[in-house]
């Protein structure tokens, strides 16, 4: 039973990455992209294929995720991001398939057979493969990533990127570069996605193709817009039910994308700023009672 | 729910792509058509309703599951004749659509335009495991065997289940544009796509006329469903997610709002992608359509026709 509840968080941790990175994206920049599960994906098999044929060790297995996701978000973002939001949308969901259907077909990727026996992280000598610790690893990266998008928000350049979401020609006329910033945000939250896929690839030590397809993109979706666009804490509350719940109601699991379907179009009509949002990073609503 | 492209029961890979040559070329060709005309189809839904609400109707791909559904669960009966669930099919999902509308478009209209958006694809998502609840995941075959033989046309073999599905569609398209180009409710539609405002203004009602849209571009959608429901001799809950994205790929190719563009972009989508295929790797088929919607949104964003939608 404890070995689940760690199970579990250990999920949670690496969706909060996920759906905070995501929700620079949406709610901060206003952009939306479909395919933010390729860049998790991308970043799980930078990881495991470094770990697994060149032994890497599990810091330079990270970084790389990272920077491969990151780079991969900049290719991306360079081009499309001149796009409305809804030619955006489609290019990414593209993308997520072209990676999908990528990973299925390349030989060094495994097909839809995957890679097995990713090994546990080592650092300095010390094994993460301990649940306990694995957890630690995993919350310490976490709250580095939440400081990380919160110190951003609250910058100079988190305002800008608010402005643009809020009304792009306003925020050019005001001397923002928008192209800039939201190629930036993105290649910053593919990069952050890419840490979370290395982490999955690192814990799951086995994985293919189906947990970065677009389902998952669309499960993360479902958390930013549940928690509340423009909200980290928001996210992080996002994450954490749509991971807790889903294994509370398991008998219920052939409805679950039926409820998420639902509650995303409900949400939008009745509370479209979702259950903590409003773009302000504070526990002020508890104050206010919303 | 992870698309897996590579299940789609392709019935056009069957030539090697080892064995190249003219007639193989031709077949190619053909195959590229009839899937592409199901592509023209979906994109002109797509293009009109962009062109009259700025948006993506991101459900699209979900109408031509629900038309091609019906249709198949009616002739199963045994009831109903080919051309009257073909009808049924296409009403249902018209009707669909409409109710789409009023339910995940109308109550949003004027938020930020990420807010409809995702509601589209949260509609999308809900349809989608919907069908899956109703119908189970199992592909469904076309229940009525149609006699089909390989027909010469000019020297070069056709199947008549293809010709079919081609005149079929092409015959829909043409009775679009006369719709558009030559009725008091066409030329209305247009009106409203130009300028909303406006058009209020001469006393068009606007709502009645998005409703409108939503039902054309919706019924077209069933019917390219239902045409390749016959085509692939498969019916299933997620059949409607890569037609419909690829769809939208072509109505961007042709121009968004353009609707010669739309039909234009999905014939030319449809033979990429099955000369792709051919030539150079069938795993990749399903890349196709997205590597040339970025190699347009890079190149040409106002697509081949210029569209209205920027």
């Amino acid at each position: 039973m404890t070995a689940y509840i760690l199970h579990l968080a250990i999920l949670v941790g690496i969706h909060i990455i996920l759906a905070v990175s995501l929700n620079l994206i949406i709610g901060y920049a206003g952009q939306v992209s479909l395919g933010h599960a390729a860049f998790y994906g991308i970043g799980a098999y930078v990881s495991a294929l470094l770990a697994l044929h060149l032994a890497a060790p599990f810091l330079l297995c990270l970084a790389a995720a990272g920077l491969v996701a990151g780079v991969c978000g900049l290719g991306l973002g360079l081009p499309t991001l001149r796009l409305k939001e809804d030619y955006l949308a489609i290019v990414t969901l593209g993308f997520g398939v072209i990676v999908d259907i990528i990973l299925l077909n390349l030989g060094i990727t495994g097909g839809p057979d995957g890679l097995v026996g990713i090994p546990a992280p080592v650092i300095l000598g010390l094994s993460f493969r301990p649940q306990p610790r694995f957890l630690a690893l995993t919350a310490l990266l976490t709250l580095l990533v939440l400081a990380l998008a919160a110190a951003l928000v609250r910058s100079y350049h988190g305002r800008a990127l608010r402005a643009i979401r809020d009304h792009e020609v306003t925020a050019q006329v005001l001397g923002i570069n928008t192209p800039a910033y939201k190629v930036a945000v993105f290649t910053l939250a593919a990069a952050l996605a890419g840490l979370a896929g290395s982490l999955y690839a690192h814990y799951i030590t086995f994985i293919n193709p189906e947990s970065f397809g677009l389902h998952t993109s669309i499960l993360v979706l479902s958390m930013v817009i549940l928690g509340g666009m423009g909200s980290l804490m928001g996210s992080v509350v996002g994450a954490f039910l749509l991971t807790v719940l889903p294994e509370l109601f398991r008998q219920f699991k052939d409805y679950q994308d039926l409820a998420y379907g639902a509650l995303l179009v409900t949400l939008l009509i009745f509370r479209p700023q979702g259950l903590l949002g409003g773009g302000k990073l504070s526990l002020k609503f508890l104050r206010q009672g919303g | 729910m992870v698309n897996r492209p590579a299940c789609l029961p392709a019935r056009e890979t069957d030539t090697q792509p080892g064995r190249l040559g003219f007639p193989m070329f031709v077949q190619q060709l053909i195959n590229g058509l009839t899937t592409g005309s199901a592509y023209a189809l979906i994109a002109l839904g797509y293009t009109m309703i962009y062109g009259i609400l700025g948006l993506i109707n991101f459900a699209q791909g979900e109408l031509y599951m629900c038309g091609a559904f019906v249709a198949v669960l009616l002739l199963a009966t045994g009831q109903v004749g080919l051309v009257g669930a073909f009808l049924a099919g296409m009403l249902a999902a018209a009707l669909l659509g409409v109710a789409l509308e009023r339910v995940a478009f109308r109550p949003l209209r004027g938020s930020h335009p990420l807010v409809p958006l995702l509601s589209a694809i949260g509609a999308s998502i809900f349809l989608q495991s919907l069908a899956l609840l109703l119908f189970g995941p199992s592909d469904r075959p076309f229940p009525v065997q149609l006699e089909f033989r390989t027909v010469e046309v000019a020297g070069l073999p056709v199947s008549s289940l293809q010709g079919l599905i081609l005149l079929t569609a092409l015959g829909f398209m043409a009775l679009l544009l006369v719709f558009v180009r030559y009725t008091r409710y066409g030329k209305a539609i247009i009106a409203c796509a130009l300028d909303r405002d406006t058009a209020r203004l001469m006393g068009i009602n606007v709502d009645r006329m998005v409703a409108l849209t939503f039902l054309v571009g919706s019924a077209l959608s069933g019917a390219a469903g239902i045409l390749m429901a016959m085509y692939y001799n498969a019916t299933y809950p997620r059949m409607g997610l890569l037609p419909g994205l690829k769809a939208f790929s072509a109505a961007i190719l042709g121009g968004v709002g353009n609707i010669p563009g739309a039909i234009v972009g999905g014939l030319l989508l449809g033979v990429a992608e099955s000369l792709g295929a051919a030539y150079l790797s069938s795993g990749y088929k399903d890349a196709v359509a997205f590597v040339i919607l970025i190699l347009v949104l890079l190149l040409r964003p106002q697509g081949i026709l210029r569209g209205k939608g920027h």
